[in-house]
């Protein structure tokens, strides 16, 4: 499901699926697989947070792993970085938790 | 009127109040703009904020506020003042409040960097806007888990097909998280397997159980429905605990009446108008806040998660089919029935002051708090604008996600109230599961006969309800860790938290009138509308903007709501706390809900006086101009 997971880059036009059926099967898609989906990527995105932390934790003032390791990781982490302190550092409120989606209530 | 009826008008007054007030707002006042970026492009994180296509963030936020708020308020409303009120208001309060609320506060949301409503208060209004947020909330939570809880114990202890389904359904979801998490298995193959089974449990509940017309049913000849029966009559062995009342009729123990009359039951007396509290009400409040405990406390994967997926497509089902019913049923007339089975038998207006043996019920305030979500609801915008406005690709995908849920949320009114209006008599989820289940067998060319499908309806209401506790009951023990955690770090242990919300919930449960509970849970669910109404009308303000179309219904539903909480206190008052030949435990529980009722109005009338001190401020400084609409 690329056109959900990727960022929209490109012309309106060029980022929608188009017609009934597809729309439908969007539909469909939100109403069930996506619930899913997203909580598979909030799991991913909690494990990564930590890995960024133990190889890269000096970036936010953690140094808790020798700086030759993190060094020999860094370009497999890099691409990761931007968005990674895009999450941890972003202001959280209460209802930022994943409590608090709607879920039906 | 009929069933078909509904639906055309209903048809026709979504389309105009979306194609020519709504999509005016979107492009005149708003000004959404296709090319601005959205916090979902500009802070993608992969978790919280991802661009997401517009038809899948609409069947998820569609589902996510799809629940038991739009039938329960909808059917008591029809019972107390007649279907007509309920119509009207369904249709105008969509039109011009409903929408308004959760489409602008995700709007408001996303011109704001995707920080939530109470980040806005905070800084809008005042700190003290966002501390009064988690009293509304809790409360909120706290009486909408009284009101089902309650209504739902009374089903399962009058009804023995329904538990069982129930017990399957909690199996099936455990099953469901373990597969598509851990075996990774198909997650259609999985929704297949297990909603089947679901609904084959529902089915066979009460299979074998005697119904005869006119007469109590028997459910000790079923094999399944005649088990739970037998364990019903051990447990009530020691006769009735205590008794309570309910002025309206409204609640679900109570007998629909015949020829104006309604009979004694196990569970009521008709002479004094009393409901008898019997051991297995108290026996399966029990299980279902055991139930709601495993959904508040495990892995949201594991259990409340996957439990909810397959109560969703049990409701979309049954809801689905009786839609279908609803078109066709004005055609079929049923064997022994003079009128079409869609054809309105409830009355259509039951006065001013509703149908109530004391007290009041007034139409303003009271009708436009029970009908909760179907017309307006403060959860959809407050939660919704941390979620949803979060994942919009584009500003001009809020309208149809915001507005459309909240514009198809409210057709589940509309079928409900359609449910309730052709069976015409009996309260609550009793006349519901009625309508439904004459729906249903007209929907399937009567093959499903009537018992059965009255039978799925009772059990579409429970699982619906059911699913929506267990996560009430887990967003209460966050927002109690984070209202007290500070004073008593006890209450940041989730099991703690839990026990403590489930406690007081049990006690409302005891010892509070079903009826007034919903209508105070109304109460603060408008009230969270009106407050996100006015954080909006403060933000457009500030930013140089008309804040009329959000402006007029706040001052409406402030007022209104404010005044509800007003007659429900004078109420609980009037009928329970100060009436002779009470029991102890019903006039604590008016006591405490009337504490409850002065709670709300206070802290509702603090957020007023600071959102005035906050308005004249931005007035006092130069009105910015208004963005450009693109570019």
């Amino acid at each position: 499901m690329d056109w959900m997971t990727e960022p929209a880059t490109g012309p309106r036009s060029a980022v929608r699926p188009r017609g009934l059926r597809a729309a439908l099967r969007e539909f469909a898609y939100g109403m069930t697989g996506y619930e899913f989906a997203r909580h598979a990527l909030e799991t991913r995105a909690a494990l990564e947070n930590l890995f960024m932390v133990v190889v890269v934790g000096d970036m936010i003032g953690l140094p808790v792993i020798p700086p030759y390791y993190a060094l020999r990781l860094l370009p497999f982490v890099t691409p990761e970085i931007a968005t990674w302190k895009r999450r941890v550092l972003r202001e959280r409120e209460f209802s930022d938790q994943h409590e608090y989606h709607l879920h039906g209530v | 009127m009929s069933s078909l009826w509904i639906v055309v008008i209903g048809v026709v007054v979504i389309y105009l109040a979306y194609t020519f007030y709504a999509k005016r707002i979107d492009r005149t006042v708003i000004q959404a703009d296709p090319n601005r970026a959205t916090p979902a492009r500009m802070y993608m994180d992969g978790a919280d904020f991802m661009p997401t296509s517009r038809f899948v963030l609409y069947g998820y936020h569609f589902k996510s506020i799809a629940a038991a708020g739009p039938i329960v308020g909808v059917i008591t409303a029809a019972n107390l003042w007649g279907w007509l009120p309920s119509v009207l208001w369904l249709m105008i309060g969509v039109s011009f409040i409903g929408w308004a609320s959760d489409y602008s506060a995700i709007m408001m949301a996303v011109r704001n960097d995707g920080n939530s409503l109470s980040a806005i208060a905070h800084r809008l209004i005042s700190p003290r806007t966002r501390r009064i947020l988690f009293v509304f909330i809790f409360f909120y939570l706290l009486l909408i888990a009284g009101a089902f809880v309650g209504i739902m114990a009374g089903i399962l202890a009058a009804r023995p097909d329904v538990p069982f389904g129930i017990l399957v359904l909690a199996l099936a979801g455990l099953f469901a998280g373990y597969a598509i998490y851990r075996l990774r298995m198909s997650i259609v193959g999985v929704s297949l397997l297990t909603v089947a089974l679901t609904l084959g449990a529902m089915a066979l509940g009460p299979l074998g159980a005697t119904f005869t017309p006119g007469k109590p049913t028997d459910w000790s000849t079923g094999p399944i429905s005649g088990i739970v029966n037998s364990i019903n009559a051990s447990i009530n062995s020691g006769g009735e605990i205590y008794r309570v009342t309910d002025p309206t009729f409204a609640d679900p123990r109570i007998p629909a009446p015949v020829d104006g009359k309604r009979s004694d039951t196990a569970t009521y007396v008709a002479a004094t108008n009393e409901i008898k509290v019997l051991p297995n009400f108290l026996f399966w409040s029990i299980a279902l806040l055991v139930f709601s405990y495993l959904g508040a406390n495990m892995a949201i994967w594991r259990f409340a998660q996957p439990v909810n997926y397959i109560g969703f497509w049990i409701t979309a089902i049954v809801i689905g089919v009786s839609a279908i019913g609803a078109l066709i049923a004005p055609f079929v007339t049923l064997p022994n029935a003079t009128a079409p089975a869609g054809a309105f038998a409830l009355q259509d207006a039951k006065g001013f002051m509703g149908a109530t043996a004391v007290g009041i019920q007034p139409l303003w305030p009271m009708l436009f708090v029970t009908i909760a979500c179907g017309a307006i609801s403060g959860w959809h915008a407050l939660f919704g604008s941390i979620g949803t406005a979060r994942q919009l690709e584009y500003e001009t995908d809020a309208l149809p996600v915001g507005g459309g849920g909240m514009f198809s949320e409210n057709t589940l009114g509309l079928l409900s109230l359609t449910a309730v209006a052709i069976v015409g008599t009996g309260a609550g989820a009793g006349a519901f599961a009625a309508g439904v289940g004459r729906l249903i067998h007209v929907a399937s060319f009567q093959t499903i006969p009537l018992p059965l499908g009255t039978a799925l309806g009772f059990g579409a209401f429970v699982v619906i309800v059911l699913t929506v506790v267990q996560l009430v009951f887990r967003v209460m023990r966050v927002t109690l860790g984070e209202w007290l955690g500070d004073r008593w770090v006890g209450f940041k242990n989730q099991h703690v938290a839990s026990i403590v919300g489930m406690v007081i919930t049990m006690a409302l449960v005891l010892s509070g009138t079903w009826v007034y509970l919903w209508q105070l849970f109304g109460a603060s669910n408008q009230l969270l509308a009106a407050l996100s109404l006015l954080l909006v009308t403060v933000w457009l303000r500030s930013v140089g903007r008309n804040p009329a179309f959000a402006g007029i219904p706040m001052v409406f539903m402030y007022v209104t709501t404010m005044a509800a909480t007003i007659v429900t206190a004078y109420n609980l008052y009037a009928t329970i706390a100060t009436q002779p030949g009470q029991a102890v435990i019903s006039i604590a529980g008016a006591w405490a809900m009337i504490a409850v009722s002065v709670l709300l109005f206070v802290a509702a009338l603090l957020i007023a006086y600071d959102a005035w001190i906050a308005w004249n401020r931005l007035r006092a400084e130069p009105t910015p101009a208004a963005a450009p609409a693109s570019g």
